[in-house]
């Protein structure tokens, strides 16, 4: 499909020639607020996880398949690498988890803060309530992500 | 092109430009580097700095604006009215921040002013981006009262004031576009997603007592594009200067489509 | 191309907004997108207490042998469990894709290119779970 907005690409000079319009800066200078932040880490972990989700389809069927097909799973995944992915696969995980119950809650009609008009008017101030549980959620996952690793360790 | 591009075109990347320096003897002098593009000049937009006196220029930034096209350069060009943010001209980003710059005091800006004009958008000149399409969106969503039955001969259209009280934080916005020029679903599928100003304004009349086109109106925004690709990413209620929030409006949209259903 | 002097600028801006409100209606709505959107959320309800039950048993599991995952599967609950997290979690994650995919790919044919394999990927790697588990735990 062609993109539409390239008719609002095209402009005349003083004199009639056609000029290209510039497209105005976007990512380069925005300013990210948590929420943003959160919200990509929501989908980067959400892509990450998907990868996860074969590795586990890996780990089932080779469990259903041979001794020596499981072997070479738990091999893998009791190497260096093995840990490391586990252990961000917890993370993405539990980051994931907790900003989709935050997404969730939303959805419900919770945690936008207020519908009408909040003072002071100007954006910078800090007592929107997306902007806590958007810390909440980094915190939550932190403390979360250590207690789910050191189990992990004293268990192995 | 087949993927959306992150990275700008060629033609937009910005370059250098010139430096108007204060007076000798200026105390207090403010960097102001603002994004400068000129359809005349046939080349890439560039970045010019103006070094303005704040001890004889007003608070905010749009008074920094005006005194710089009045005394250093008549050819910056930029939108303002109304100076007291209510008629959403001067809509611009600020150190990165999408806002009104008659709302914006210079002192709440720490070193230079960054001022380009709103993100992701066909500039016309200097600050001023093209808004053709995001009011061919507003015309899109027919922004008026719809009614079948007549409007009583002697009076208005009476309402309770609870039901007046819910259109309360919709009907303040004034369509700067500080909000769809943030969002990043905007920027990358502005062309079919309404963003969260047009959607905030559909909501405005989905929650109107008087008006009588609701179902219609949930209709024609139950659409993958129109709608789905707002993902709460909040930059829109984040960086409302009116204090708003769009995205409660959105989800309230999404609320109302899937109640009719499930 | 220079411009027809005898044109106002005026025609041609006029003609641009009103072909502009022509592009933003498009085709239409399409009357759809809330089944994706609520199932995604349906899904992902299902997926809070799934998920702590899964790490839990992760955890459990580390080092295990094979006889230890017949063991554990050999149970009707955990069979369940796993059964409702692998359905869960393909069809969430294929919802979820889809939606990255929607954002990014401007082209249609390979936007529908990547949501066919994007699907056929989480339908196979699905199945090839609940075989797995049921030969395991059955």
């Amino acid at each position: 499909m062609k993109d539409i907005r390239d008719t609002l690409m095209l402009a005349r000079r003083s004199d009639g020639t056609l000029v290209a319009r510039p497209l105005s800066p976007h990512l380069q200078n925005y300013r990210w607020p948590v929420s943003m932040a959160l919200s990509i880490a929501h989908r980067a972990t959400g892509i990450g996880l998907s990868v996860g989700a074969l590795l586990v389809t890996w780990w089932l069927a080779a469990a259903a398949v041979s001794d020596s097909a499981f072997a070479m799973v738990q091999g893998f995944l009791g190497s260096g690498f093995g840990v490391f992915l586990l252990m961000g696969w917890a993370a993405a995980l539990l980051l994931h988890l907790f900003l989709g119950i935050r997404h969730l809650a939303w959805d419900a009609g919770w945690g936008f803060g207020t519908l009408a008009q909040q003072e002071p008017v100007r954006p910078g101030h800090e007592n929107r309530i997306y902007r806590i549980t958007g810390w909440g959620v980094i915190g939550v996952t932190v403390i979360a992500t250590l207690i789910v690793w050191i189990i992990g360790f004293v268990v192995w | 092109m087949h993927m959306v591009a992150f990275r700008l075109p060629a033609n937009s990347r910005i370059k250098p430009g010139k430096t108007f320096a204060a007076p000798a003897g200026t105390r207090r002098v403010r960097a102001f580097r603002i994004y400068r593009w000129n359809p005349d000049d046939g080349t890439s937009p560039r970045t010019d700095t103006y070094e303005v006196d704040l001890d004889t220029c007003g608070p905010m930034v749009l008074d920094a604006l005006i005194t710089i096209k009045n005394e250093v350069d008549s050819t910056l060009t930029f939108r303002r009215s109304c100076r007291e943010g209510i008629c959403g001209s001067c809509a611009m980003s600020i150190n990165g921040v999408n806002t009104l710059a008659c709302l914006k005091p210079i002192e709440e800006v720490k070193g230079p002013v960054r001022i380009t004009p709103l993100p992701h958008m066909a500039v016309v000149k200097d600050l001023v981006p093209d808004l053709t399409q995001a009011f061919a969106q507003y015309r899109a969503i027919e922004p008026w009262l719809k009614t079948d039955t007549p409007a009583p001969p002697d009076r208005e259209r009476l309402q309770s004031k609870e039901e007046r009280a819910r259109i309360d934080g919709l009907w303040e916005c004034i369509l700067c576009f500080c909000c769809t020029a943030g969002c990043p679903s905007y920027w990358w599928n502005g062309d079919r997603f309404l963003g969260p100003a047009i959607l905030l304004q559909a909501y405005r009349w989905i929650a109107d007592s008087r008006d009588e086109a609701t179902g219609e109106r949930l209709e024609a925004l139950e659409d993958p594009f129109k709608l789905y690709r707002c993902h709460t990413i909040m930059n829109c209620t984040d960086t409302c200067p009116k204090g708003l929030n769009p995205a409660k409006a959105i989800g309230a949209i999404k609320r109302l489509i899937v109640g009719r259903q499930v | 191309m220079p411009s027809n002097p005898d044109l106002p600028d005026r025609a041609i801006h006029v003609d641009v907004l009103r072909s502009q409100l022509k592009r933003v209606r498009g085709l239409g709505s399409a009357h759809s997108g809330s089944g994706t959107w609520w199932a995604e959320r349906l899904t992902s309800i299902a997926l809070v207490p799934l998920t702590l039950w899964f790490i839990v048993s992760v955890i459990s599991l580390e080092g295990a042998t094979r006889a230890d995952v017949f063991a554990w599967l050999h149970a009707p609950v955990p069979l369940v469990l796993i059964l409702c997290m692998v359905v869960a979690t393909f069809w969430h994650m294929e919802q979820g894709l889809r939606v990255v995919i929607d954002d990014y790919v401007r082209s249609d044919v390979l936007r529908i290119a990547m949501l066919l394999l994007s699907r056929g990927v989480c339908i196979v790697a699905a199945l090839l779970c609940v075989v797995s588990a049921l030969r395991l735990g059955l």
